[in-house]
């Protein structure tokens, strides 16, 4: 029987043990700042709208030689499924570099200038920093009277400004909006990126012509484009291009808004300025270090 | 009312038969498209590039499970032990239900949990982001105590007396009783409440997928990133289209049998054990 306390025992002290170098580590590397240490890169999941428009708006997409498109972002990069847990990720750990939609950015994480240009929307429309992707919406041919004016009102002056407001990008509009009187039921569905301006956009318009109810489901890209197409719903929102495949079955897309890319790091780290091509290295493993980055 | 009865029954049975036949129906043709072998052995996973090789993930379901099997197991089973010959009553008030509770937690709490606290502290431990293979056993090994400690309990505990008190007369102490026969003499119930645990872990998705990296390649050590079987469905269905899409329900049936395997081990346990 003594065997078994002996074991317990030893358990215990290693268990003691590793917590202790846990506490112990966090003093001492707290401190530091990360101008050295292995670069963590964290990307979003392969088909993300997020993750499509970065690594083209980067160039980490490339042609290769025969002629196909290929995603040349390193194997060893973390790969999160949703903008919140990138968030944490890399406010967590000091050696990270991520993206996120520049609608979702705040002072958990940094983001970095990139070739100079801070990540704001003055600077997107002034086309100094260039990382921005639209926002899509789909529609049917066969559609609604109520439905059509909503999307005149989303592309009016007033429709706009909801996306200005809401920290999102103005692609123009199209004259001012005025009221129609209609009456009648919307669904509208996909993208959870879109879903929050969709919401304002649906408050401001409901103002205007209170005899429209408007339901927004919040899913995904692909469900949205899908259930336009199988009538489940009038309108689809897509954060992302809207594929051939999809264009095959009959939907017509609109860009209602841009949105921006921040490139974000822990807020220890020294470095706040980047040009675009080191984010590339950077992303396609070529630079694997933050002290190779001068 | 017995009619009642046997809907209720069957409607258990057609839901099963229906997932089935979705799953092998949708699944079943993207894998041959693909090529069985291209997509169970192929090490590349680029949908992008029409590449869909699952080799990695299913390395990493099987690593991450068998890792929390390593960290869950010995302490639920001595746990059980604990519970059921050990434990005084006024403590077992306390302890039964924490344990019963560790099962209700949902398992992206765990997976929160795991980001916050687990990931900090292996990034200290290994200077690497903290997210892994190990991380990941940890934190499923947690997940899978109760299943392992209620199962193992209740095995031990239907043990007959007799047994306990036969050791003793020859002389044993209380400890050696309880372990060298009452837990041979419940051994196959515990080993059904393992299998039960592996069942869970290798179903586990939203806790892993916040700490295990992600990366579909196959982990270089313990501490390098791991994709699940499941975690790749999750991460990818919302944005995936045409083939991409079969790809992944090709991957669900890839863990359907996995499931299978399992499930079908436990029950011919049980019916050894009967």
């Amino acid at each position: 029987m003594k065997k078994f306390f002996a074991l317990a025992l030893t358990m215990a002290v290693a268990v003691s043990a590793l917590t202790g170098c846990g506490g112990s580590g966090e003093e001492t590397t707290g401190g530091d700042t990360a101008a050295s240490g292995s670069i963590s890169v964290v990307s979003r999941e392969d088909g993300s709208g997020t993750r499509g428009a970065f690594i083209e708006l980067f160039g980490i997409e490339a042609e290769n030689e025969a002629g196909e498109k290929v995603d040349y972002t390193t194997q060893t990069a973390e790969i999160t499924n949703s903008t919140a847990v990138m968030m944490t990720t890399v406010a967590g750990n000091k050696n990270a570099i991520g993206y996120i939609s520049l609608g979702s950015l705040d002072d958990s994480v940094k983001a970095l200038k990139i070739d100079g240009a801070d990540a704001t929307v003055e600077n997107i429309k002034s086309g100094t920093y260039k990382v921005s992707r639209p926002f899509n919406i789909a529609t049917k041919a066969d559609l609604s009277d109520v439905a059509s004016d909503f999307i005149t009102f989303i592309l009016s002056d007033e429709g706009q400004a909801v996306v200005e407001e809401n920290g999102y990008i103005s692609e123009g509009s199209a004259g001012t909006y005025t009221a129609s009187g209609m009456s009648g039921k919307i669904v509208i569905a996909g993208s959870s990126s879109v879903t929050p301006v969709m919401e304002k956009l649906k408050e401001a318009y409901i103002a205007l012509n209170p005899d429209v109810t408007i339901e927004v489901q919040q899913n995904d890209s692909t469900t949205g484009m899908t259930s336009v197409a199988e009538g489940g719903c009038d309108i689809g929102m897509a954060s992302r291009e809207v594929k051939d495949s999809e264009l095959e079955k009959g939907l017509q897309p609109t860009t209602i808004a841009l949105d921006g890319i921040a490139v974000i790091v822990n807020q220890e780290n020294s470095i706040s300025d980047m040009t675009s091509e080191t984010v590339k290295s950077i992303f396609t493993g070529e630079i694997t270090d933050w002290s190779e980055i001068a | 009312m017995k009619i009642v009865f046997l809907l209720a029954a069957c409607f258990s049975i057609l839901a099963v038969a229906l997932i089935c036949i979705f799953l092998f129906a949708n699944g079943v043709p993207a894998i041959w498209k693909i090529g069985v072998l291209d997509f169970l052995l192929g090490q590349k996973w680029m949908p992008a590039n029409q590449l869909f090789g699952i080799f990695p993930m299913i390395v990493g379901s099987v690593y991450v499970t068998a890792g929390a099997i390593i960290v869950g197991v010995p302490m639920g089973i001595l746990c059980a032990v604990f519970l059921a010959r050990f434990c005084p009553e006024r403590l077992y008030k306390i302890v039964k239900p924490a344990v019963s509770l560790l099962a209700g937690i949902p398992s992206i709490v765990y997976g929160f949990f795991g980001l916050v606290v687990i990931v900090p502290i292996m990034q200290d431990l290994t200077g690497g982001n903290g997210k892994g293979v190990l991380t990941a056993s940890i934190l499923l090994g947690i997940m899978i105590l109760p299943t392992v400690i209620g199962v193992s309990e209740s095995a031990i505990r239907a043990v007959p007396n007799s047994y306990y008190e036969g050791a003793l007369a020859l002389g044993a102490t209380h400890e050696r009783s309880v372990f060298f026969t009452l837990l041979p003499a419940a051994k196959q119930g515990i080993l059904a409440g393992v299998i039960l645990g592996v069942g869970r872990a290798i179903g586990e998705t939203m806790a892993v997928i916040m700490i295990a990296g992600n990366q579909p390649v196959v982990p270089d050590s313990i501490f390098g990133g791991v994709r699940t079987l499941t975690a790749n469905i999750v991460m990818e269905m919302g944005y995936a289209a045409d083939l991409h899409r079969e790809a992944l329900l090709g991957t669900g049936v890839v863990l359907f049998v996995f499931i299978l395997i399992i499930n079908l081990s436990f029950s011919a346990l049980k019916r050894r054990r009967s």
